[in-house]
């Protein structure tokens, strides 16, 4: 059963009266626990997809449905609520948030959204941060680590949930070469060691060298996977 | 809710300038209300137990009418020997009454036999005078001033302002001359035995004589008095005690009327038809109380002043809060943060801005309070020397604290509001 199935996803921008087509019809069905990238030139739809699949945005027509769940028709409550169950996501910026340590970045997701005990955060943040090894810069804020540091908190943060679904975009754009390589190194371990899936939207020759298929949008459509 | 207090104080912390500024400017406001408030208060309570303790007892009861008259201090509209026994039985079994004084007002003419001029004066039995306006005593500045025996028959009392015109000293010997209530004129004579302060209020410059010679000069052959003082056990009472009292005159009355009868449903307290008693607080005979009232107008403006300085400050400060964190936001809610608790993020940290500065003005005001009451600031007020001793009123600094956090949480609501309610993918734009 897919993980991920879009059925004629469409999408306009409406600026006054004027409708800019981003997406003009996709469909596709992603299986569970791969490592999928899409490319493309700017302004393709890369993100504008991304977005879709992770419920921040509605289609204007079309359906998408993650993990069984037609997330293209949730309310704003019910959206975040399974986005908080089912996905996680890696931002270019890494946007953690600059009052809480790298720990209490980890430890967000769990505490406001899934909201476990103090034990079970405990022992899935420390899990989590040395999985990417992190552990010993817990107690640093996002201002006192490097940019790859970050990542590694962001990609903690986005697994420590337990999703079904991460959701990257342009994850190494802000990084150096070796540290964009030791990032996709760690997301394609992490991959591998809890079964998750990885959609990247990406430019990076290094991101799509890693992956298990590569969808090219142009102009709003879809081409074949390849790979 | 912890966690979201301590992302909220952090997030205050992160803007350490602007929470500054914002928290001191609230602080100061907090600070000026309690300040104003203990000062005013101070100042209110000063005034009022000057006159209720010199001369107007907490509350007075008269004839009904006599207030209306009473610049012309008639002596038709007195209390009757019957209507006398009545009320010294009311007042004598009522609990909130600690003690009582009969008086007999009149106007008279006084004399050396060289200067003459007309005054008004209290009759007065000195120990219950000085049991119901304790301070009485204390305001005679020259001569005798026992409490028991501050105005001994055969003596009078003058305010300092008579004295001086005529330029009466202590021991000298004056004559008054009254009419009586039928229209006969009667002199007597008396010495001086002392000069009191002059206070403000309808009784401040009165002349005291024992009430033995009023009925004397003024041939009165019964007990009639024309009022009589009373002061409560507990001050804050009054309203409670006065209305009380007042019920109990009207069923006296209807009694009296009804010879027994219970009294009417609906009747006017204090408005009984045969002994025809009325009662009035301090605040009915003064016009301090007018004062007294602006003093408290004046605490409630400097309140209203801090609700919009909090509101301002507040709402400036989350406002722009919100939209230099729009980006993180979106970052919140895009992992799942549920809409709720960002709303509750920023209205955590409005209340935090507003507790923090209710805090600090809160004991920034009561340090003030404090050094002023050390310090024993004294002015004069009308012919009256005060003394400032604000006492810090621990329910006005509490009641502060919570206008800034109420105003604070109202503030905050919008904002708040605004960040809950975006879209994570238009908020996510902003990073």
């Amino acid at each position: 059963m897919s993980l991920v199935t879009l059925e004629n996803i469409k999408k306009d921008y409406i600026t006054g009266e004027i409708a800019t087509p981003a997406l003009k019809g996709i469909s596709l069905a992603i299986e569970p626990g791969k490592f999928i990238s899409f490319i493309g030139p700017s302004g393709s739809g890369k993100t504008t997809l991304l977005n879709l699949l992770g419920g921040l945005d509605r289609p204007t027509s079309g359906r998408v449905t993650v993990a069984g769940t037609e997330i293209s028709s949730l309310d704003r409550r019910a959206s975040a609520k399974f986005r908080g169950e089912n996905i996680g996501f890696i931002f270019q910026n890494f946007n953690l948030i600059p009052v809480l340590t790298v720990y209490e970045n980890v430890e967000f997701p769990l505490l406001m959204v899934q909201e476990l005990p103090p034990a079970e955060r405990r022992r899935r943040v420390e899990e989590m941060l040395e999985k990417v090894g992190m552990a010993d810069q817990a107690r640093k804020y996002p201002g006192q680590i490097s940019g790859g540091q970050k990542q590694r908190v962001a990609v903690a943060r986005a697994l420590a949930a337990r999703p079904k679904l991460v959701l990257a975009d342009e994850p190494t754009a802000n990084l150096d070469h070796d540290t964009a390589y030791k990032v996709i190194g760690l997301m394609h371990a992490m991959k591998k060691e809890l079964d998750t899936t990885f959609i990247f939207a990406t430019h990076d020759q290094k991101v799509v060298g890693e992956a298990e298929q590569i969808y090219t949008i142009e102009d709003g459509l879809l081409s074949a996977g390849i790979k | 809710m912890k966690n979201i207090f301590k992302i909220a104080f952090r997030n205050l912390l992160r803007y350490t300038r602007r929470t500054l500024l914002t928290s001191s400017l609230i602080a100061l406001g907090v600070t000026l209300v309690i300040v104003f408030g203990g000062v005013g208060n101070s100042f209110r309570s000063e005034v009022i137990g000057i006159i209720t303790n010199s001369n107007l007892g907490h509350l007075q009861v008269h004839k009904k009418g006599y207030i209306g008259s009473m610049d012309n201090l008639p002596l038709d509209l007195v209390i009757g020997d019957k209507g006398l026994e009545g009320l010294r039985k009311t007042l004598d079994s009522h609990p909130e009454v600690g003690s009582y004084s009969e008086r007999i007002r009149f106007g008279a003419m006084i004399s050396n036999f060289a200067s003459t001029t007309n005054m008004r004066l209290t009759a007065v039995k000195p120990e219950r005078e000085s049991a119901v306006c304790p301070d009485l005593p204390g305001r005679i500045k020259e001569g005798e001033a026992g409490p028991a025996a501050f105005v001994k028959p055969g003596a009078i009392v003058l305010p300092q302002n008579i004295a001086a015109g005529l330029g009466f000293k202590v021991g000298d010997e004056v004559v008054l001359v009254a009419n009586n209530k039928d229209g006969s004129v009667n002199g007597l004579s008396f010495r001086l035995s002392g000069i009191s302060e002059n206070i403000m209020g309808p009784q401040g410059k009165d002349g005291y004589i024992h009430i033995d010679d009023a009925r004397t000069l003024l041939r009165i052959e019964g007990e009639e008095v024309t009022e009589v003082a009373v002061r409560l056990k507990d001050f804050d009472r009054l309203p409670g005690a006065a209305a009380s009292i007042k019920k109990e005159l009207a069923a006296l009355a209807g009694a009296g009327q009804a010879a027994g009868a219970e009294p009417k449903p609906g009747a006017q307290p204090g408005r009984g038809a045969k002994a025809g008693l009325e009662v009035h607080t301090w605040e009915d005979l003064s016009p301090f109380s007018s004062i007294a009232k602006m003093v408290t107008l004046l605490i409630m403006v400097v309140r209203l002043v801090l609700v919009f300085i909090v509101l301002v400050s507040v709402l400036n400060v989350m406002m722009m809060s919100v939209y230099e964190r729009i980006g993180e936001i979106g970052t919140m809610a895009s992992i799942g943060t549920p809409p709720n608790k960002i709303l509750a993020l920023f209205l955590a940290e409005g209340l935090s801005l507003g507790l923090l500065s209710g805090l600090i003005g809160g004991a920034a005001g009561a340090g003030l309070l404090l050094l002023i009451k050390a310090l024993k600031i004294k002015f004069t007020f009308g012919n009256m020397d005060l003394v400032l001793s604000p006492a810090v009123a621990l329910g006005e600094i509490a009641l502060a604290i919570g206008v800034v956090l109420v105003i604070s949480g109202l503030a905050s609501l919008q904002p708040a509001l605004k960040a809950s309610r975006m879209e994570p993918v238009e908020a996510l734009r902003h990073v």
